[in-house]
């Protein structure tokens, strides 16, 4: 049984970096209403760019951290200025397009950059830490860690500051909160280039663990769509539990299933989801029916 | 003589608050039918039941013999009842006179008649010279005439007005309330929601007053603005209407 | 932003159409006659992805499944059972749709990207059912057909033929879309997509029109499937149900122009042979630039121009009096 309870913990961990990932996607989702589809690619390029510090300076992905995460502040700002807002009065295929082209677009420029290659940093710690029987890996717990503590500070600046008050306005009722003086424009750039920070944190933990490579975002953006999805479209609460949930899925059903089916669960879980619970366990009624009733 | 639609206390509540509660409501063949009251009176409630909207929490709806009230707002179309949007929702793609074709097609499957049937309407509205234009050029006032056209196609037995006079001038009121009252003669029964109290209350052959959910009032315009009840559901105070 | 819609294939686009076709096959060399086949091909699969994506608002990041489903079915019934292409290809094109009118109704009350990330999901779940249900699809391994020409076969030995075959299923459709355009059907279609509610109070009742409208787009998927298999003669799950396809139909109905049948086949016309040039050109070089350009190409023009081609040219002729 000592399995048991060692794949749901390992999956519990492991979903809460999968959470921290989509925290981005979800507060983008709820504020602005948009989906980013080149999210999983921001999270390769950052990678990247934890990597590359790590490689060409000699340090670790948590210290690179330093310079990724405003770094990605910054471009989730310039691709916001550049693409988001222009698109978001025109139909919703525009963005829709417009992200899915960027989505290709970085992949294939990472391709011809970076080659197809896998990268990988050092590990940084020798062994494994133990609690009673079950260990983990230290990356997996540091990760883990990071990741409630973003939650926390997340859940304080949305609950006690103007700016976190702003965007939940924004998220109930966008036009309710543009009449009342919220800056719109501002909160949606601040947003969008917040989440792009938040997964340039999940960056720097996730490449201990994982290695980068051209199409690494593929992988996970899925990932990331169905936990913000079961979460409910701009709760951060949500996202961690649907992490959560997605992450204790995948390591009993890799282990107990055949691995390749693995990933057909989250994506039946997912239309499960859409059918039955389209707004997500703490999402706010409604939500589903955004886009063209706007 | 049976009447053409019946509401037997038809009820709608979300979550807690009951929009509207136990209405009942009689329309007979040929009336011009005003719905009045104060904002939050449930007023729009009480209309998209009937249009099919919303869903009834109780009660029935009966129109023309069938009861409809499980039905969905296409298959009260499809049974004659036509109604307009507040806010005038257009198809933004299409052309005025396709507009107006989607809803002729109810009857005239062919596409040059219901075409035909199209330009009709929009004659009838004093559209005629913006046929073939995109509907993103009509104004606010001409939309409106739109909604009215769009309706009007579908042939119907029942026409719901929802607030068609909000946003207009008082002129473009003017000539939309002869219109309306003249479509009884037509054939066609109207149940009208409005807010804009005068234009109604001239017009309409009966009128019935919502209040909290509830029908306070039902009766002759005349009575009704006498009404102190109506009175002061509205002001508060008493102060007359008409 | 739409160009002027019309009910019949006027003779112009026929000719044009027409002229394409012979210049194909007579001038061509084989090698561009590969690209000639895919070209015609992919834009009838961008006109059928434009039935769901411009016509019905219904925009699919998983139509490669329906793809897949066409070309599993009828090279299973080829293989397996002896049935001949000619009849398996409808017989894969309506398990299509009906796997498409499924979609449909199981994403009903789903709207914007909610819908759209449910098609690439149930796409996902369709390929890694065909990646492992081995006995059934082969697997990894995929299927293939033998290439022993003939015509009961359906396998060509000249590429004139199968760019003929192309053509053909180009023209098929096209001509379907264009009477579909200006039939009662079609404005119900356009209405569903503009105002759900409007249509409604019109008597059309939308989840029908939709679930029709998606079935339509899969089943001649579907059946542009089975032509593929058996112009390439091999299927495999991970390229013939993936994102990447699902993407590129979308991509080039939307560059072409959605909402209208010239679009689409615009689309296909200018992308399909720039990107089989580029990808031979340049692929061993600098693997992925071919795909760079193309996605640059989509990003400005969904922000220029979101009427597409179609739609920009639609604007430089005078645009009749369309904004």
């Amino acid at each position: 049984m000592s399995t048991l309870g060692q794949l749901v913990l390992s999956g519990i961990f492991l979903g809460g970096i999968y959470a921290l990932m989509s925290m981005g996607l979800t507060l983008v989702f709820g504020v602005l209403r948009v989906v980013n589809f080149a999210h999983g690619e921001f999270l390769m390029v950052a990678m990247y760019g934890a990597w590359a510090i790590t490689f060409y300076l000699g340090l670790n992905p948590y210290i690179a951290a330093i310079a990724v995460v405003p770094a990605m502040f910054l471009f989730g700002a310039l691709v916001h200025r550049v693409m988001i807002a222009p698109a978001l009065d025109k139909p919703h295929l525009v963005v829709v397009f417009a992200t899915m082209g960027l989505s290709i677009f970085m992949q294939n420029v990472a391709l011809m950059a970076m080659t197809a290659d896998l990268w990988d940093v050092p590990p940084m710690f020798a062994r494994s830490v133990t609690i009673g029987p079950f260990y983990f890996k230290a990356e997996l717990l540091i990760g883990f860690a990071v990741t409630i503590v973003c939650t926390i500070l997340l859940q304080w600046l949305i609950r006690a500051t103007y700016l976190g008050k702003a965007i939940r306005a924004t998220v109930q009722d966008g036009e309710a909160a543009m009449l009342m003086g919220v800056p719109i424009p501002r909160i949606f750039l601040i947003t969008f280039a917040g989440g792009s920070a938040l997964v340039g944190i999940a960056a720097c933990v996730m490449m201990p663990l994982f290695s980068v490579f051209p199409t690494v975002g593929l992988n996970f953006v899925l990932i990331a769509f169905v936990i913000v999805v079961l979460g409910g479209m701009g709760s951060i609460e949500g996202a961690l539990l649907g992490g959560i949930c997605i992450g204790v899925v995948q390591s009993l059903s890799g282990y107990y299933v055949a691995p390749a089916y693995g990933q057909m669960f989250y994506f039946i879980l997912f239309l499960l989801v859409m059918i039955f619970r389209p707004n997500g366990f703490l999402g706010q009624k409604g939500a589903a029916n955004i886009g063209i009733n706007e | 003589m049976t009447a053409l639609l019946t509401l037997d206390k038809v009820s709608r509540r979300f979550d807690a608050l009951w929009a509207v509660r136990d209405v009942n409501l009689t329309v007979e063949k040929g009336e011009l039918l005003g719905l009045i009251g104060p904002n939050g009176a449930g007023k729009s409630t009480l209309f998209n039941l009937i249009a099919g909207a919303l869903l009834p929490s109780g009660g029935e709806i009966v129109f023309d013999g069938q009861n409809v009230t499980t039905w969905k707002s296409h298959q009260i179309a499809r049974i004659g009842i036509a109604r307009t949007f507040q806010i005038p929702k257009p198809y933004r793609q299409l052309s005025v006179v396709e507009n107006v074709m989607l809803t002729a097609f109810q009857h005239n499957h062919a596409v040059r008649a219901a075409r035909e049937l199209a330009v009709r309407s929009l004659n009838d509205v004093g559209l005629q010279d913006y046929v073939d234009a995109p509907v993103t050029t009509l104004t606010v006032g001409l939309l409106k005439r739109l909604e009215v056209a769009r309706a009007l196609a579908l042939q119907p037995k029942l026409v719901l007005f929802d607030e068609i006079m909000a946003g207009l001038t008082p002129t473009e009121v003017g000539v939309m309330t002869k219109f309306i009252a003249e479509l009884p003669a037509r054939g066609i029964t109207v149940v009208w929601v409005e807010h804009v109290l005068h234009a109604i209350m001239r017009t309409a052959t009966r009128i019935v007053v919502l209040n909290r959910g509830e029908l306070i009032a039902n009766g002759k315009p005349a009575d009704i603005a006498k009404d102190p009840a109506v009175i002061k559901a509205y002001l508060g105070e008493e102060l007359s209407l008409a | 932003m739409m160009p002027r819609r019309g009910s019949r294939v006027s003779v112009f686009e026929l000719a044009l159409l027409a002229v394409f076709g012979v210049l194909a096959i007579a001038v061509l060399p084989p090698t561009m006659q590969d690209i000639a086949v895919l070209t015609f091909l992919w834009a009838g699969l961008a006109l059928a992805w434009n039935l769901a994506g411009g016509y019905a608002g219904l925009i699919s990041f998983g139509h490669a499944a329906f793809f897949g489903i066409g070309a599993y079915a009828s090279t299973i019934l080829f293989v397996n059972l002896g049935l001949t292409p000619w009849i398996g290809i409808w017989i894969g094109g309506l398990i299509a749709g009906a796997a498409g009118a499924i979609l449909a109704v199981i994403c009903a009350r789903l709207r914007g990207p909610f819908f759209i990330l449910s098609t690439l999901a149930a796409s996902e779940v369709v390929r890694i059912a065909a990646l492992n249900w081995a006995t059934l699809t082969g697997g990894p391994e995929g299927l293939s057909i033998p290439p022993v020409p003939g015509l009961a076969n359906m396998v060509f030995a000249s590429k004139d033929a199968y760019v003929i075959m192309m053509l053909v299923f180009l023209v098929a459709v096209f001509a379907f879309t264009k009477w579909l355009e200006g039939s009662r059907y079609g404005y119900y279609l356009f209405a569903v997509r503009d105002d759900a509610d409007a249509a409604s109070a019109a008597g059309v009742n939308p989840l029908l029109v939709r679930t029709v409208a998606m079935a339509l787009s899969a089943g001649i998927t579907g059946i542009g499937g089975s032509l593929f298999a058996q112009y390439f003669l091999y299927l495999d799950p991970t390229f013939m149900i993936s994102p990447e396809l699902s993407f590129q139909f979308a991509l080039l109905a939307a560059v072409g122009g959605l909402g209208s049948a010239v679009g689409p086949v615009l689309g296909s016309f200018l992308i399909t042979p720039m990107s089989e040039l580029l990808r031979a050109y340049l692929g061993n070089h600098a693997a992925g630039l071919h795909l760079v350009i193309y996605s640059g190409l989509l990003i400005v023009v969904m922000l220029y121009f979101p009427g597409g081609i179609a739609g920009a040219l639609a604007r430089l002729s005078g645009g009749r009096g369309k904004r």
